[in-house]
């Protein structure tokens, strides 16, 4: 959809504005969810970083990182999602709902428009715990790149268990990273049971935390959940000001 | 006729293409005794399954037809619908499941959940249909019926737990062991129907006791008197058990999972044990009619036998004895010689043969009560129908039936295919709410529409085999539409004077896109400037213009017109020149006002092994597809995708050359997109073609 496309629609007729689209892609800028943390480019990320989203399970992860995705998306850059947990369909019930979510005040046949086109930079790939490996994943992309299907700008990958997969796994993604010009960002499932180190992060992940660029937590305070910054901010960041709805699961603006 | 109503089960097979459900349907009537003989699904004895009663089915492996069956099994009557396998049949899927009380969900113990399965347990979902799973094929290399059961869980949500695990597994299958009853079940004989009964392995007892655990566990939350037995560590009597997982089931809240081999005669006759004990009888289900004398309030049926009938027509099939109307009652009792009437057209019927079903032979019964699924002779009707009783005027929920996206130019070679092509087109169009079937007037075809390209192979192959109706079939067409998207004004007179009483009326206002209709009228002239009798004969204009767009003679969609001013002579005008003058100012305004072409999308999902994952992505990609994401499945992988309708034509034969035959697809119809220029350009050239033809 061209954004001279844009449509508003008022008692089910459709006026040509091109309010809508521009409004949609102004929410999920402003939701850009850790531009306010200090970072110096949109991307966070520079090619062949390595970024990573701490939490206990059920805080969010999964929802933050889509929302980075979605940012991506808009801004015509092809994210490949990776997980190693959810069917295809259930990945793409994340994205949908959240856009959903950050489109509900407008049009709903031009927010159906602008998600069917945006869907073009998206790639979901799932792998079974057990059977995922670089090589694999090596092997599909030049699958996609070969000929000329999917090119990724980002890869998020949801659901490597850190403390399993050792540092040998990793150290072959960021070569990875590097050789395609990607980066990639990581879920890391933390928990309860395992005190953090002094500066935040779980003992199990130390081993490969060098290697990570960019690291974020999310932390549940009574009715909110924080973002923090662990790792990767500017020198003139903000405070840690930054929160997820825990009802809708998206940056609060 | 047995008549105890708590003993009969409806139930269905349901899964997906190739897992087996023919051959465990066959299964089945040979150990509760309707058929003395094994045939195979494309077996080499030549006779095929008995369930797939058309000639065709039987060539081509498929199941097409839903056929009706019924059987005894330990006291309980039990009628089997065998459901199509394929979505372009879904129809068929949804119109058995609608009749249905319960089902078995067979399952591949390779393949695992496949696309197919997720369709047909999202449709059980829809008509809360409650089910038992049977993980088939357990006697192939690579089966894993616990990986299953996993997949039950994590893809389609289902709280799926084991009712036994297998004694041995690919060529070494050589039972079952029963985890309510903890014993081991091995089936000899030639065809398997000796059960010998044995205690169980040792080298299983430890993985039996913990997956026995795992059954109780689930089972305990339905049940408080199972949990209190638990917790005083007492015997859990077998009834218990099975009380505790029937209430889960037929809550949907629990899948008892069963596992064989139906080829390999391994552990059906347990899961007939499943269907009796944990699936719902008739008046354990919740039937909901709709009430027209009370603005269509949803009324609960009873079951009741003695109350006046309410029954629907679910199926309609041609035999040699006549049309065949299969219904499913669900109040009174339907007898021979009773009246009933067809609500739709409020037609009363007198009843003549009654009849229950099994597959293509037929025996003669009394009656119908509520609850049973049998069929009458020589009523004129569509399938959909609800048959009462005189006075009640009550009807089923509608189903629900998908617009056709696809259709096809059919030529009758002679006269006599001629004739014989329009009997055989009636009768689907009536057995088949999604197939459809018109006279384009401009070129006089007979076109035929419906879900997919095999879906309409099939009938034409029907055609030629059951009705001898030779015809040739033009190239396939989509149904593409037509739409604006901005607003353009009109004003536009329509004025002739040729002799004799002339023509005028002058309309005036605009059109613009409307995103959730498809037409809409809006009338917003004052002090008439048309008189208002003119005005019916304003909007009649603008909708015959809605039937054809002047940009490519497609059907328009998603159109506002508001007339806001025009002008009437005292004798010239007349509802005529009103019609010819709406008609011209919708010609004049539409293409001012952008139209573009929307076309259907197909969702496409491919299984393949690995090896070809790109091979198959190209191919998709070469089709304008759209490709959401790949699936890892171990060997398999799943590729589920967006492509245009318009260039899924051929693509199961591409397919199969470019896997060796080893990937397999499924396609359904997911929304309508606007269709990118340049293919705009081609269409557009293609329908001046076409013109140009028919002209000539």
């Amino acid at each position: 959809m061209s954004v001279g496309r844009a449509l508003k629609r008022e008692n089910n007729v459709i006026h040509l504005t091109y309010k809508d689209a521009i409004m949609i892609k102004q929410e999920i800028i402003q939701r850009n969810p850790l531009l306010n943390l200090g970072f110096e480019n949109d991307y966070i990320l520079k090619s062949g970083d390595f970024g990573a989203v701490l939490a206990y399970a059920g805080v969010g992860k999964t929802a933050l990182l889509v929302q980075m995705a979605l940012h991506a998306m808009m801004h015509e850059q092809p994210v490949l999602h990776v997980s190693l947990n959810d069917a295809v369909s259930k990945v793409d019930v994340w994205y949908r709902e959240l856009f959903n979510d950050m489109a509900s005040k407008y049009d709903s046949a031009e927010a159906t428009e602008y998600w069917e086109n945006i869907l073009n930079y998206r790639f979901i790939m799932t792998f079974r715990v057990e059977g995922f490996s670089v090589p694999k994943l090596e092997e599909r992309l030049t699958d996609l790149m070969q000929q000329n299907i999917f090119k990724p700008y980002v890869i998020i990958l949801d659901g490597l268990k850190f403390d399993e997969s050792g540092r040998g796994l990793l150290v072959e993604l960021k070569e990875l990273a590097k050789k395609y010009s990607m980066r990639i960002w990581f879920t890391i499932h933390t928990h309860r049971h395992e005190p953090p180190t002094d500066d935040g992060l779980p003992l199990s992940f130390r081993h490969v935390e060098d290697l990570f660029d960019v690291l974020v937590q999310l932390v549940a305070e009574g009715p909110e959940v924080y973002i923090k910054v662990l790792k990767g901010r500017s020198s003139e960041a903000k405070q840690d000001a930054l929160l997820l709805d825990p009802a809708t699961m998206l940056i609060k603006v | 006729m047995k008549c105890d109503d708590q003993k009969i089960r409806n139930i269905g097979i349901s899964a997906h293409i190739d897992s087996g459900k023919t051959t465990l349907s066959e299964r089945i009537l040979f150990y509760t005794k309707r058929i003395h003989a094994i045939h195979d699904v494309k077996g080499k004895d030549g006779v095929g399954a008995t369930m797939d009663s058309m000639d065709l089915e039987k060539e081509r492996g498929i199941t097409i037809a839903s056929a009706a069956t019924y059987c005894e099994w330990k006291g309980h009557e039990i009628n089997i619908i065998d459901t199509p396998g394929h979505v372009d049949f879904t129809i068929e899927v949804e119109r058995s499941l609608r009749v249905l009380d319960g089902a078995i969900l067979v399952l591949c113990s390779v393949g695992g959940v496949q696309s197919q399965s997720i369709t047909v347990d999202h449709q059980m979902k829809r008509y809360k249909v409650p089910c038992i799973a049977f993980i088939n094929k357990c006697d192939r290399s690579g089966a894993n019926p616990f990986r299953v059961i996993g997949q039950l869980k994590s893809k389609l949500g289902h709280n799926a737990v084991a009712m036994q695990i297998p004694i041995g597994l690919e060529t070494d299958l050589q039972g079952v062991v029963d985890l309510v009853s903890m014993k081991a079940l091995y089936f000899e004989g030639d065809n398997g129907e000796n059960i010998r009964m044995e205690d169980i392995p040792q080298h299983l007892l430890e993985e039996a006791r913990a997956r026995r655990e795992e059954l109780i566990d689930a089972a305990s939350l339905f049940s408080d008197e199972l949990t209190e037995a638990i917790l005083e560590e007492k015997e859990i009597p077998a009834e218990m058990l099975y009380t505790a997982i029937r209430k889960g089931t037929l809550k949907r809240e629990l899948t008892p999972v069963y596992m064989g081999s139906a080829y390999k005669n391994k552990a059906i006759q347990p899961l007939l044990d499943g269907v009796t004990l944990l699936l719902p009888a008739p008046s354990e289900v919740e039937n909901v009619a709709l009430d027209m004398n009370n603005n269509e309030e949803p009324v609960v049926l009873s079951s009741n036998s003695g109350k006046p009938i309410i029954s629907l027509a679910f199926k309609l099939e041609d035999g040699q004895y006549g049309q065949l109307t299969y219904i499913r009652v669900y109040e009174g009792t339907v007898e021979k010689g009773c009246t009933i009437v067809n609500v739709r057209n409020g037609k009363k019927i007198k009843v003549g043969r009654v009849v229950r079903m099994h597959a293509d032979q037929m025996e003669d019964v009394e009656q119908l009560r509520a609850g049973y699924i049998g069929a009458l002779f020589g009523i004129e009707c569509s399938s959909g129908d609800t048959f009462v009783s005189p006075g009640i005027n009550m009807t089923m929920t509608s189903m629900y039936v998908p617009k056709p996206v696809i259709s096809l130019a059919i030529v009758p070679k002679d006269n006599k295919s001629q004739m014989a092509m329009s009997k055989a087109l009636n009768r689907f169009s009536k057995e088949d709410p999604t197939f459809k079937t018109y006279v384009d007037p401009e070129t006089n075809e007979t076109i035929i529409e419906g879900m997919g390209e095999l879906h309409l192979d099939i009938y034409v192959e029907r055609m030629k085999r059951e009705y001898s109706a030779e015809v040739t079939t033009g190239n396939p067409r989509v149904a593409y539409r037509e739409t604006i998207t901005q607003r353009a004004d009109f004003n536009y007179t329509h004025k002739k004077q040729t002799g004799g009483s002339g023509q005028f009326g002058r309309v005036a206002g605009y059109i613009e896109p409307i995103s959730d209709a498809e037409f809409v009228f809006e009338n917003e002239v004052f002090g008439g400037a048309i008189p208002t009798q003119y005005i019916a004969a304003c909007e009649k204009g603008f909708r015959q213009s809605m039937a054809k767009g002047p940009k490519l003679e497609f059907p328009v969609t998603g159109v506002k017109v508001v007339i806001n001013d025009g002008a009437s002579h005292s004798v010239d005008s007349s509802d005529m020149a009103f019609q010819a003058a709406a008609r011209g100012a919708f010609k004049e305004a539409y293409l001012r006002a952008k139209p573009v072409i929307h076309e259907p999308i197909m969702k496409v999902v491919v299984e393949t092994p690995t090896e070809f994952q790109g091979a198959v992505m190209g191919l998709l990609n070469q089709r304008r597809g759209m490709i959401i994401g790949s699936q890892d499945e171990g060997v398999m992988c799943v590729i589920e995708s967006q492509v245009p309708l318009a260039e899924m034509f051929g693509f199961s034969t591409v397919l199969r050359s470019s896997t060796q035959g080893k990937a397999q697809f499924t396609m359904e119809f997911a929304l309508y997109r606007q269709v990118p220029q340049s293919i705009a350009e081609k269409i557009a050239l293609e329908v001046a073609q076409n013109k140009k033809t028919a002209a000539a």
